[in-house]
């Protein structure tokens, strides 16, 4: 376990050296190798514990794992302002690159919470992708955009959070945590679930909130999964999201894939 | 400024980013310490955003994840949880002192990380100052009243009690908590007073996320008396905000503050970039 865990490493990669990672190692078994793709805002640093615990049990499988954070989000280079959709995509082809190299090429799967897995089944092809699990991707852009800013609005009178209601401050150019590019909005307002066509396993929370209800599409090849990650809810800001069924379903799914 | 990502400790089981300026001064290092169980980037990346900003105007930073939390490790040590924090930042100022050459150090804490800071700023002679956000404090007679009073004058108030017979209030559900019994406040005094008179500048910023309690910038000297008036001593109380932060304006307010505070209290004399 100690030398397992010493042997994971934390490194910048990427075009200037501007993308954080941490690539867990294995013996290959399976000559596939996981890419982790994160939520954002927030919902990031609410998954980070789990996405650890995932790719710790998936190395431990024989499966290779990169962990990474996009630019303007985690230790990535960037202000969260800077967040961008787009650069976000070419982040996961990158880091795909990246995986690839450091296990020797081989084949490379897949795993995104919400936007992670929007992001991952955007660019399957391009970052030549075997398989995406998805774990509640967003379904509807539009709902999403409705879900931050209601989330923001409400944060403004949470008398569980602050002492005195604030209701005349202007916090628009935010989403709960964080501020947002100018872009931003626009671009996840746009957004669709797209399948790529590939093995794609969807996992949907048992409590799924309105931004990522599954459609016809994916019906087949969900799977429900027991866990309540409180996406829309102001009062889960702080708390991690720590589920063993979902990790046990991600790694059941990835393995069965590889 | 350039971020470095190491593993680094006594048994390569923490994990932190450095951060250094284009040039280095070679004076005070700034170590940023979990808040609670959110991992080294900090409650809504604050930490982050603190330490570039740091950077920029000369210090070199750290933020690093403390033993079993975020991507750290467990030491395999058999230490009792004050020794691991104290032996976690040894190592954590080890690790800046090796990238940047600075042999002095500033703790940023929140919350536990606050009282964390607190034990290690005490165990170290290498602690030049430190940050206690929303750290030590205890509830006193004035906390008490000030609570109360306007609670129990106000007709708004009571007409919400009332109502609330009828209708299920909503207060945040009870979620399950690990918590650290905090010292006891003659303890607290008594190690304050200690790092005061070896030279330590602290300061202590309450938010009004800990109404329940800390209330009051007066209630700083209800708690520690006298050491309120030591010229090493700052407090500060930002009532509007909450406990982390939330919203991006509190936080800019937050990192002002630090930086005026650092520049008041251990000067760059060699700006980066």
């Amino acid at each position: 376990m100690k030398a397992r865990i010493e042997a994971e490493l934390p490194f910048y990669f990427g075009p200037g050296r501007e993308l954080f990672g941490f690539y867990h190692p294995a013996a290959p078994v399976t000559g596939t190798a996981v890419l982790l793709c994160p939520p954002f805002g927030v919902e990031q640093i609410r998954c980070h514990r789990l996405y650890r615990q995932l790719a710790h049990g998936l190395a431990e499988s024989g499966l290779p794992v990169l962990r990474f954070d996009y630019f303007g989000t985690g230790d990535s280079v960037g202000t969260s302002r800077e967040f961008d959709w787009t650069r976000c995509l070419a982040d996961v082809i990158t880091a795909a690159a990246e995986l690839r190299a450091r296990h020797g090429g081989g084949r490379v799967l897949a795993f995104g919470a919400r936007l992670g897995a929007n992001a991952a089944l955007a660019v399957a092809q391009a970052a030549r992708l075997d398989g995406v699990v998805a774990w509640d991707a967003i379904t509807d852009g539009e709902a999403l955009v409705r879900q931050y800013d209601r989330m923001q609005e409400a944060l403004k009178v949470d008398l569980n959070r602050f002492e005195y209601a604030r209701p005349e401050l202007d916090v628009s150019s935010q989403w709960p945590g964080f501020e947002r590019g100018d872009h931003l909005r626009g671009q996840l307002r746009q957004l669709r679930l797209l399948d790529p066509g590939m093995a794609s396993v969807w996992l949907s929370s048992a409590v799924i909130d309105e931004a990522s209800q599954p459609d016809e599409r994916c019906a087949r090849k969900r799977i429900s999964v027991d866990v309540t990650p409180r996406w829309d809810d102001v009062d889960s800001l702080e708390l991690a999201i720590l589920s063993h069924p979902l990790l046990d379903a991600a790694r059941r799914c990835l393995k069965e894939m590889a | 400024m350039h971020e470095q990502a190491f593993r680094f400790g006594a048994a390569r089981h923490l994990v932190g980013v450095v951060g250094l300026p284009a040039v280095i001064d070679h004076g005070v290092g700034v170590i940023f310490l979990n808040a609670g169980l959110v991992y080294r980037v900090g409650p809504f990346r604050l930490h982050v955003d603190l330490s570039r900003r740091l950077n920029a105007l000369g210090y070199p930073t750290l933020r690093f994840d403390m033993s079993t939390i975020g991507d750290s490790g467990a030491s395999g040590q058999r230490l009792s949880r004050e020794e691991q924090v104290v032996a976690d930042v040894r190592d954590a100022m080890e690790l800046l002192k090796q990238q940047s050459g600075c042999s002095r150090f500033v703790l940023f804490g929140l919350c536990s990380g606050a009282q964390n800071a607190h034990s290690a700023a005490h165990a170290d002679p290498r602690v030049a100052g430190a940050f206690f956000l929303d750290g030590y404090g205890h509830r006193t007679l004035g906390q008490r009243v000030r609570h109360y009073l306007p609670r129990l004058l106000s007709i708004a108030s009571w007409r919400n009690r009332l109502s609330r017979r009828h209708a299920p209030a909503s207060p945040r559900p009870a979620e399950p908590a690990f918590v650290v019994e905090p010292l006891p406040p003659k303890v607290v005094r008594a190690q304050l007073a200690d790092m005061l008179g070896r030279g330590l500048k602290l300061d202590f910023v309450y938010s009004g996320g800990v109404a329940r309690y800390f209330n009051h910038i007066r209630q700083f000297r209800e708690c520690f008396g006298r050491l309120a008036d030591h010229p090493g001593v700052d407090v500060s109380f930002f009532k509007e905000t909450d406990h982390t932060y939330v919203f991006s304006g509190d936080r800019q307010r937050l990192i002002t503050h630090v930086v005026q505070w650092m520049g008041r209290h251990f000067p760059i004399t060699r700006p980066g970039t």
